[in-house]
Order: C-alpha cells, then structure tokens, then sequence
C-alpha cells in the first residue's frame, strides 16, 4: 500500500517533507481518495525503516495544511474538504502559469501571444 | 511511579584513565534512542552500566523500574544487549545456542527465529568458533530479537555488516516499534543509520552528555550558512556561532541555535543556508569542544 | 534454584562432556595397568594421579579463561542472572564434571585395592585422603581461577597447587597414624585419619564458598 513512499538519502530535504510530499502527490493525484485511512504511524516508520517521530511530524503537519484529518485514537484519514484535491491542484496550475508567463517574458513574447499559445494548447488536447 | 525503561541519574563512573561524570539519560516505552559520540566517549561504559555489568561510583540507574546493578537479574529478563565484541560460547553450534536462550526465556518466538534465520543467512549446524564477524553479531542479534525482549540495548550493533545486512537489521529493529511499549537504544558510529531512524539522539563526547535531544529539533537547530560579504563589511555581532570560517569576503558560518531571527541578521549577505547531516553535526560539535577545552 | 543457573550448569557438563569421558576412560584404564605387577602399579599410579590432577588444571583454565579469552562472558552476563548467580553456576558445573573423573577414578582405585590381594588394604586410608587432597586441590585452583584477574596469577596457581601433591605425599605418608598403617592388611581408621580428612574437606568449602562472596562483592565483573 505504501511501499511506493521512499526517503532518499541523498535528497538534501529533511525526511519529513519528502514523506509529506510523496502523501501529497497521492491525495492530489486521487490514489488515496478523500477518507481513505493512512497507514499508523508506527506502521508507516517500520515499512520506511524511519523514525516514529518523523511519521508523527509529517502527519502533524498535512493535518496543519488540511491535507489530512486525525481522529484522536481513530487514526488519521485522507481529508474531505471539499474540493481538496482541487485546491492543491490549483495551487499548481497557478505555479505552471506562473513559470510560463516568466519563459514567455524571456522569450520576449508579448501577452496576446502568449495568451494565444495557451489558446492553441488547449484546442490541442 | 515512572514506566521509563530507563533511567539515570548523575551517573559517575571512574576508570584509571577515564571518568564518565554526571551522566543523565532517559528512554521512554515506544522511542528509539541513538547515542553517539567519539570513540571512547564512554558509550559503551554507559550500556554497560544500564546492563548492571559494571556498579556505577556515584547515582542511580533503573531500568525497567528495577534499581541497577541491584536487581539486574530481574530487569535482564525483558532487556536484550547485544555488543560487537560479544562472542557466543565455543564449542557450541548456532543451534544450541538458540536452543539453549529458548530454554530460559518464555518469550522466544520459534516461528520467528526460524524466519531470522533464513533472512541474516545463517545457518544452524554452524559452529559458533566459524561465524566471521557479520555472522557472529547477526546470529546475537538473532539471538536476542527472537525473543522480543520489552527493551533493546544495543552497542554498535550493526558493525562489520555490509550493506544488505545492515538494511536487514535496522528493518528488524524498525519492526519492534510496531509495539509502542517496547523501546531501543543503540549506539553506532553509523551516523545515517542513527540520523534516519532515532526519535531521540544522544551525545557524549570525553565521558559527559553534551546533548540529549529530539531528533527533528535537534536537526532543525543547525545550519551551516554561506555568506557573501560586500567589500570592506564586516560580521555584525552573532550569538551562538559553533563555529566560523572566513576566506576573503566569503563566509561559512555553523550555528545550533538557527531560527527565523538568525536567518533576519544575516538576510542581505547569505548566499546558501544549509541543513547539516548528523555526521557533519557530530564532527562540528566535537571539534568546537576539543577548542574549547584547549586541546 | 532458579532455570538460568540450572541451564548454565546443564551447558557447563555438555561442553565439557569429551574431557570427561576421557578422564573416565583414563582413570579406570589406569587402574587396570595399575593391577599387572609392581611396573604395572607404578605406571598405573602414576597415569592414575596425573589423570586426575590433569583434569583439575584443564577444567578450571579452559572453563573459566576461555570463557573471558573468547568474550563469551558478555554473553552469558546478558542472560537473566547476577553476578553471584555466574559465580554459582560455574563453580557448581565445573565442580560436578571433575567430580565424574574423580569419583569414578577413586571407585575404581578401591576396587583394586580391595580386589588384588597383592595391594594391602591397609594403604586405602591412605589412598581416601590423597584423592580428597586432589579434590580440595582442585577445588583452590578453580577458585582461585575463578578470583585471579589474569592469566598469570593463574598460572602461578596451578604451578604451586601442582607442587602441593608431592609435598602431601611427604608429609601425610610419614605422619603418625599413617605411617604404620599403611601396608596392613586390614584397613585402619584412625582419630589421625578423621583429621586430615577434616581439613581437606574444610579447604574444599572454603576453596569454594570463597570466590562467591568476593566476586559477588566485585564492581567491575567484566
């Protein structure tokens, strides 16, 4: 279930944002759908061979962002707000077209064709 | 009273050559402690102690809730010790040796035994004279994790493994924290095996504790900063510098005390703010020491 | 007594069992050649002591060195039992795999002095305390082992016990009480007999109760 969730070694980020990333890419992608339950967090740190304290501060920190929910002594469960998904996947439109319009200015591309390129992209797909 | 595993005190313990002073340790049900420190920093003396093996000269030390080495017999029956250097009896084969722990510890889990077996590659009929060293500690800690023990005391147990067997260990040792009342503490010169699977980390450097901390704001508070210096400017003045280095306008700056503030007088001049691994962590805290200490 | 000390004790008879046997062998096969002529007794007799003085000085430097030479203390210091409860097991198992060469080689012995007309039976006093002085022997060099913090203490132990035969044969055959008895044909158990016998078994005690109040007491045990 969770043996896709890896720590790198040689990533310089600490070991918790990759783990809340990995779990964050899986709720936004719809692989853990809204009330799924995660794994324990003793369960997750001994399928990771990390520690229990790490688990607990990813968790702590995807219920802080409302990406998860914990029920004391329940466990904790992939959040149903409304249109979570969404709201993460919004955040990351926003990044691409933020990237775009930055390569556009390089480019030395003005705003309508730009805003035409876009046009022609989405007639594409 | 307390359900610490284990506790201690202003433990002191004197050798010719060798103090280890006003030592105090806690570990809790369900934490993983990694403790490190240079070598003969005091780490194994410290197990030892916790095992009742040696009588410390000043302090107290219980484990389990029974006082050491008083009531080691007592205690001993839910703590599993492993260390590099132990050898199992000679003249006696792997076998023998399991049947014999089975005989005297009402824990042993057959069923697992048999499974450890086969993942650490050993073999029963071996005899305990021809284990090389990885077999030897793979077969102790066979030996001790079969019979689920309530706490692991551990010193420098993943020595002269190679890499799979290493991953097999601490996969083993991992698997004991599925139970939140059993606990670890390791000690290992592994600082990425420490760094990666410790709640808590300890630290003891020239017989005294110098740190004992949770392991995620133990990381967090330490950075190593790369600063950029315009022409002819100087530092402004910064408290908790573990240490710094300057090469013409550029600087490199360690700190344990990092934070938002930290990051604020510096802002204009920082080219790169980085997180430090244990092992860099390690070496900079030991090295500030033998400076301050003047030698 | 508790399973630890128990299993310890079963482990120290099943490590040691070959040494054993070939005392055994040895010291009956010793009585045997013992029965063919005065050559015969006189090899005999002198297979027979070395047997069981041999078995003495192999037991308490390979049951008690070897363990710490190969770092196996740590491991039985693991297991779930004090200081004094290692003491205990090692003196009682070791004491228990000399005691099978030594009773069987003394059985053996009296058989012969009692069967073979040609051996007075008067020397078996005689013989009774020399093999309870090899007993109370082995009995101070096992606890000195057991006491001594290196090798050569322990060496220096087995040298001068070594010497202590001899020096018993010198001064309990001429003792009074003894001397006289020795080649009779009837056994004689005399007030001189009961006590040497006391002292050799009060050695023994001591030999053995020894170790256990001082390395329990020990701060340091490994």
């Amino acid at each position: 279930m969770y043996s896709g969730i890896n720590i790198s070694q040689t990533d310089a980020r600490p070991m918790y944002l990759q783990i809340m990333e990995q779990i964050r890419a899986r709720v936004a992608a719809g692989d853990w759908p809204p009330g799924k339950e995660l794994p324990s967090i003793r369960a997750l740190a001994a399928a990771l061979n990390v520690s229990v304290i790490t688990i607990k501060r990813a968790y702590l920190d995807l219920e802080n962002e409302g990406v998860i929910v914990t029920r004391h002594g329940k466990g904790s469960f992939v959040a149903d707000a409304n249109g979570l998904a969404g709201e993460l996947k919004e955040a990351q439109l926003q990044e691409h077209l933020e990237q775009a319009a930055g390569i556009g200015r390089q480019l030395g591309l003005t705003s309508e064709e730009l805003a035409k390129r876009l046009r022609r992209a989405l007639e594409s797909k | 009273m307390t359900d610490k595993h284990i506790e201690m005190h202003g433990v002191r313990k004197s050798y010719r050559f060798f103090t280890l002073d006003d030592l105090s340790l806690d570990l809790a049900p369900g934490e993983v402690m990694g403790f490190v420190g240079p070598n003969g920093a005091g780490k194994s003396t410290t197990l030892r102690l916790a095992m009742g093996l040696v009588a410390p000269d000043a302090g107290e030390i219980r484990v389990l809730g029974q006082p050491m080495p008083a009531a080691s017999a007592i205690a001993k029956r839910e703590v599993g010790y492993v260390s590099a250097d132990m050898h199992l009896l000679p003249n006696a084969t792997l076998g023998w040796h399991m049947d014999f722990v089975k005989s005297i510890y009402p824990g042993w889990d057959a069923g697992y035994a048999a499974a450890l077996v086969k993942r650490f590659n050993l073999r029963p009929g071996q005899n305990a004279r021809s284990l090389s060293l990885g077999e030897r500690i793979k077969a102790v800690l066979l030996l001790t994790l079969a019979r689920r023990p309530r706490l692991l005391v551990l010193d420098e147990p993943t020595t002269g493994l190679d890499p799979v067997a290493r991953h097999e260990v601490i996969t083993e040792f991992m698997d004991v924290l599925h139970d939140d009342s059993r606990s670890i503490l390791f000690s290992s010169h592994n600082t990425v095996d420490v760094e990666r699977i410790s709640d808590r980390i300890t630290f003891i450097d020239r017989g005294r504790l110098v740190e004992s901390s949770n392991k995620e704001d133990f990381l967090d508070r330490w950075r190593r900063i790369q600063l950029q210096l315009p022409e002819g400017a100087a530092l402004p003045a910064l408290p908790d510098l573990v240490s710094r280095n300057q090469d013409g306008r550029f600087v490199t700056l360690v700190t344990d005390q990092f934070s938002d503030g930290f990051a604020a007088l510096l802002a204009p001049h920082v080219r790169e703010v980085q997180r430090m691994s244990l092992e860099e962590i390690f070496v900079a805290n030991v090295m500030r020491h033998r400076e301050v200490r003047g030698s | 007594m508790n399973t630890v000390i128990r299993k310890l004790i079963a482990k120290e008879l099943h490590v040691n069992r070959l040494l054993v046997g070939i005392g055994v062998v040895a010291g009956i096969g010793s009585t045997v050649v013992a029965a063919f002529g005065p050559v015969g007794f006189n090899i005999g007799a002198l297979t027979w002591l070395s047997t069981i003085i041999g078995m003495g000085v192999i037991l308490s430097l390979y049951g008690i060195m070897n363990e710490r030479k190969e770092h196996a203390l740590e491991f039985v210091m693991s297991l779930p039992l004090s200081v004094a409860g290692y003491v205990r097991a090692k003196m009682i198992g070791l004491v228990l795999c000399f005691f099978i060469t030594w009773s069987v080689s003394v059985a053996a012995a009296l058989v012969l002095v009692f069967a073979k007309d040609s051996v007075p039976d008067g020397i078996a006093p005689y013989l009774l305390l020399l093999s309870v002085f090899m007993l109370a022997n082995f009995g101070v060099v096992l606890g000195g082992t057991m006491l001594a913090r290196n090798e050569g203490t322990t060496t220096a132990i087995v040298i001068i016990t070594n010497m202590g035969v001899t020096l018993f044969m010198f001064i309990v055959a001429p003792m009074r009480g003894i001397r006289e008895f020795m080649w009779a044909t009837a056994p004689v158990w005399n007030s001189t007999f009961w006590a040497v016998l006391g002292c050799e078994l009060a050695v023994l005690v001591i030999s053995l109760t020894l170790p256990l109040l001082i390395v329990a007491r020990r701060r340091d045990f490994l």
